[in-house]
């Protein structure tokens, strides 16, 4: 990145669309967080709602994960993009009036008709796919935009200067317009156990080729970025990278072990899990060693967030290679572990990472306002709230598991459950939501340009006079 | 750089995109497409000959199970594990959800697995359960879905009457493909030596501790129960039909057919009590309660011995004994059985066994209104039209007489 903005004119980044997928994204999170929330507390407290359909606790958490992957992650990926692309390639994004397609499809004929169709009723019951069909041609559509938005720029001059956060761009949107199409038709098209097989596949590759290369992306730009270093080692890069497309793909049936599945293709995945768990170990050390001198919890705040997820990046997969393992899994499956799994991965690394992200760009948007305290109590109460709730339900999966395993009434491991429910609705979710809301607040309050100050103060600052250039309005964009 | 230089990058690129979309046809392919020819050749060689393809009735309720995320909470996918066996019955084949598009295999488990749903509950237990879940399982937290019915309980809409359509048929392909079925997937399956494709095949195909069945062996309980540890237990588990004192009148009992017993106005032999506990009662929604310890079991059979409020009743006047033997040989003991005990030539074809009155002893106003109104729910029949008051109240005394329960 350094020597791009040495060597040749750097382009405009289009602030505007930074700004306006990040405010979506802040938008589309505290919504999704609120049906997290109130599904949470239906649990403790199951007659909330009192029976209206739209407040159900299906519907919510169809609209929960839906709104998290596509609305806060997806908007949240576009913003960065919109931030780091131009950077990374020395051109400009495609084209501005195609972004505001992008962003106006993703929002209001994605989202919004996403969660209406849902919440009334209309939606497929599988994970990570809830949203109807409609909306998914609408999807395929909105990425095939922006593969025509973000990825012209890396090749239009030829490919010497491919970074590796540029690899990560390329490969999860080019993967990710792949394994959409499948992980949400075929299984309409190909009945139980064959459906459930593709539907493996896809619960896996929605993390593992949409949001783990785009955060990663994002962690490989924010880390060299902010503390002004190259990355530690471009070989490992290499190596994690190519580790990480091979192996993430093969994973997915990792969440049917002993099921009816042929086992050849369980013990692929569950090989390919625990493989894949050495590949994340050789990314995060390689990350981690780049942020050499900013300290275990970096003082900028982008970067902050960022090496957190990046903490959370290895040890929810190293907990992943380890539950695919089948002794493991047999304890732990279909227990509240895996919900506290999914959220260590897509709260605690995809989120914090983009969240990381999201600051950086913020802090580089001379117009943009940046309230750096609100931004700190965002980190910690979420922080906070994570680890709560992490903990708790690790071990309120410990405990079902147990009760089921020795043949105790069913109704004994959901009236055991609820200690831990209380705790994960009334401890963990307020601190998350305050978190968020922190976050929003610090994205939109405090002084115009507040984050140059903030990127001063920072570890490892050098003059943001040298990005700079990229990074003043376009003429005529909102301010 | 150099323009060789650049072609040779450009090469390695190119070869590495190839590479990279390889390495996910690759994992289709092994994970998606191969698994899938795999399992319809199964499918086809395993299923039964002949199979029942889903009612329109059980289609339309599974759209409602799909919508509402019931798979969210409630998985359909019986594992290759003992502990799932024991709990739920044998491991769901490739051949069983066939028809499920898409699948609704499920990944979480707060509510039990329902891939062996059928028979396990009465439509009954079911609606009321849909309506206010609580009213029939205090700890559930499972949500309402009042939406599906008019209003009440007992008058559930069409999307009610499909969804519990719908719960009652998964499962049930695989039960009625019987021995036979069994017999021809084991042999499709060719696979003496793999232990764990053998956990598939068995006799027990469904192995719910709630599905209630008639005569099943009772395993002897200790004989005396913690009276303080069936109280509590009562109070959480059973007290939402039979109601606190135990007089069948708790908040789940108003739509249940027939209504729950009513516990306080019966004297019971302690064997009756176990068996009803143990093998539910078939044909009213009192699920078994298989899989609750023994000690619990006995325990409860203290508690609800101790609900009992029944007092001495007026004897019969002597000449009216006579009556009354008379008009149960001509009325009930088709049924209940010349001595009683439910086990009369009729029984056996009965939705709901008959009362065994030698094990347990209604009181004599609840005798007379069964006889006078008949039993809702059940096959007994209102004898308030074809008996006089005279033949009702000494048969009422008769079948009294059969109680054996001195020492219970």
């Amino acid at each position: 990145m350094v020597e791009t903005a040495e060597t040749r004119a750097v382009p405009r980044v289009d602030t505007a669309l930074v700004h306006a997928h990040g405010i979506a994204a802040l938008v589309t999170l505290l919504l999704s967080v609120t049906f997290g929330i109130v599904v949470a507390f239906q649990l403790i407290y199951p007659d909330l709602g009192a029976g209206r359909p739209w407040l159900s606790w299906g519907r919510l958490r169809y609209s929960h994960t839906q709104g998290i992957m596509l609305g806060w992650l997806g908007n949240a990926f576009f913003a960065f993009l919109y931030h780091a692309v131009p950077i990374l390639s020395g051109r400009a994004v495609t084209s501005a009036r195609l972004g505001h397609w992008l962003f106006a499809l993703w929002n209001f004929a994605v989202m919004l008709p996403g969660w209406v169709l849902v919440l009334s009723g209309v939606s497929q019951p599988l994970e990570w796919a809830e949203f109807p069909l409609a909306v998914d041609a609408v999807v395929v559509v909105a990425l095939l935009m922006a593969a025509v938005q973000f990825l012209p720029p890396f090749f239009a001059r030829g490919l010497e200067y491919l970074y590796v956060s540029s690899w990560y761009i390329i490969g999860g949107l080019v993967f990710t317009l792949l394994a959409y199409p499948m992980g949400n038709v075929v299984p309409e098209l190909v009945a139980g156990a064959s459906g459930a097989a593709f539907s493996g596949l896809w619960i896996h590759d929605a993390v593992g080729l949409f949001v783990t290369p785009l955060a990663l992306a994002i962690a490989y730009f924010v880390i060299p970025a902010a503390t002004r270093r190259p990355i530690y080692s471009h070989f490992l890069s290499m190596l994690g990278f190519w580790l990480l497309f091979f192996l993430y793909p093969l994973n997915g049936t990792h969440h049917y072990v002993f099921s009816v599945i042929p086992m050849s293709a369980q013990l692929t995945a569950i090989t390919a899990s625990a493989v894949l768990g050495v590949d994340v170990i050789i990314v995060v050390a390689n990350l981690l060693l780049s942020t050499r001198g900013a300290g275990i919890i970096p003082k900028d705040a982008g970067l902050r967030f960022v090496v957190t997820g990046i903490y959370c990046y290895l040890i929810v997969s190293i907990q992943g290679s380890l539950q695919a393992q089948m002794s493991i899994n047999q304890a732990v499956h279909f227990t509240d572990w895996v919900v506290g799994h999914s959220h260590l991965a897509m709260l605690g690394f995809a989120s914090f990472v983009a969240a990381g992200g999201l600051v950086h760009a913020w802090q580089r948007i001379a117009w943009a306002r940046y309230n750096a305290r609100a931004i700190n109590y965002a980190y910690w109460l979420l922080v906070a709230g994570l680890l709560l709730m992490v903990v708790d339900l690790t071990i309120a999966g410990l405990v079902q598991g147990r009760l089921w395993a020795g043949g105790a009434p069913w109704i004994e491991s959901v009236e055991a459950s609820r200690l831990y429910w209380v705790i994960r609705a009334h401890g963990a979710s307020w601190l998350l939501a305050g978190g968020f809301v922190a976050l929003l607040i610090g994205l939109t309050t405090g002084p115009r340009g507040g984050g140059w100050q903030a990127v001063d103060e920072g570890v490892g600052a050098a003059p943001v006079d040298e990005i700079a250039p990229a990074l003043q309005p376009l003429e005529g964009a909102a301010s | 750089m150099s323009r060789p230089m650049g072609r040779a990058v450009r090469k390695a690129y190119f070869v590495a995109s190839v590479a990279g979309v390889l390495f996910f046809v690759m994992s289709v392919a092994l994970l998606g497409v191969w698994p899938r020819r795999v399992i319809e050749a199964e499918t086809a060689a395993m299923s039964p000959e002949h199979t029942v393809a889903m009612s329109a009735s059980a289609l339309r309720g599974r759209a409602i199970y799909a919508r509402e995320g019931c798979g969210y909470c409630h998985t359909q996918q019986i594992r290759y594990l003992h502990t799932d066996m024991a709990r739920f019955g044998l491991p769901t084949l490739s051949w069983e959800t066939r028809f499920d598009y898409p699948h609704l295999w499920g990944t979480r488990r707060i509510g039990p697995d329902l891939s062996r749903a059928t028979g396990t509950r009465s439509a009954d237990w079911q609606f009321a359960h849909l309506f206010a879940p609580r009213s029939i399982v205090a700890g559930s937290v499972m949500p309402q879905y009042p939406a599906l019915f008019d209003g009440a309980p007992d008058r559930p809409r069409q999307d009610a009457r499909d969804l519990v359509t719908y719960l009652d048929s998964l499962g049930r392909a695989r039960e009625l493909a019987g021995p036979e079925g069994e017999a021809r997937a084991r042999e499709a399956c060719n696979c003496p030596d793999d232990e764990m494709k053998q956990m598939a095949f068995g006799d027990q195909v469904n192995a719910h501790p709630a599905r209630s069945r008639r005569g099943g062996a009772v395993p002897p309980l200790p004989a005396a129960g913690d009276l303080a540890r069936g109280q509590a237990l009562y109070g959480e588990r059973c007290a939402t039909c039979h109601g606190v004192a135990g007089a069948g009148d708790g908040p789940g009992a108003a739509a249940l057919k027939p209504r729950p017993g009513n516990l306080a106005a019966h004297e019971y032999t302690d064997a009756r009590i176990a068996e009803a506990l143990w093998n539910g009662v078939a044909g009213s929604a009192m699920p078994a309660w298989r899989d609750y310890p023994p000690d619990d079991l006995a325990a409860l059979v203290a508690a609800v011995r101790s609900l009992d409020a029944t007092r001495t009743e007026p004897a019969l006047p002597a000449h009216m004994a006579e009556i009354g033997a008379r008009v149960y040989a001509a009325n009930c003991q088709q049924c209940h059985g010349a001595e009683g005990d439910g086990r009369g030539t009729a029984a056996a074809e009965l939705t709901m066994a008959p009362t065994n009155f030698r094990q347990q002893r209604p009181t004599l106003d609840l005798s007379l209104r069964a006889l006078r109104n008949g039993i809702d729910g059940t096959p007994m029949a209102p004898w308030g039209s074809r008996l006089g008051a005279d033949e009702m109240l000494a048969v009422a005394h008769h079948v009294r007489g059969f109680f054996a329960g001195g020492g219970r």
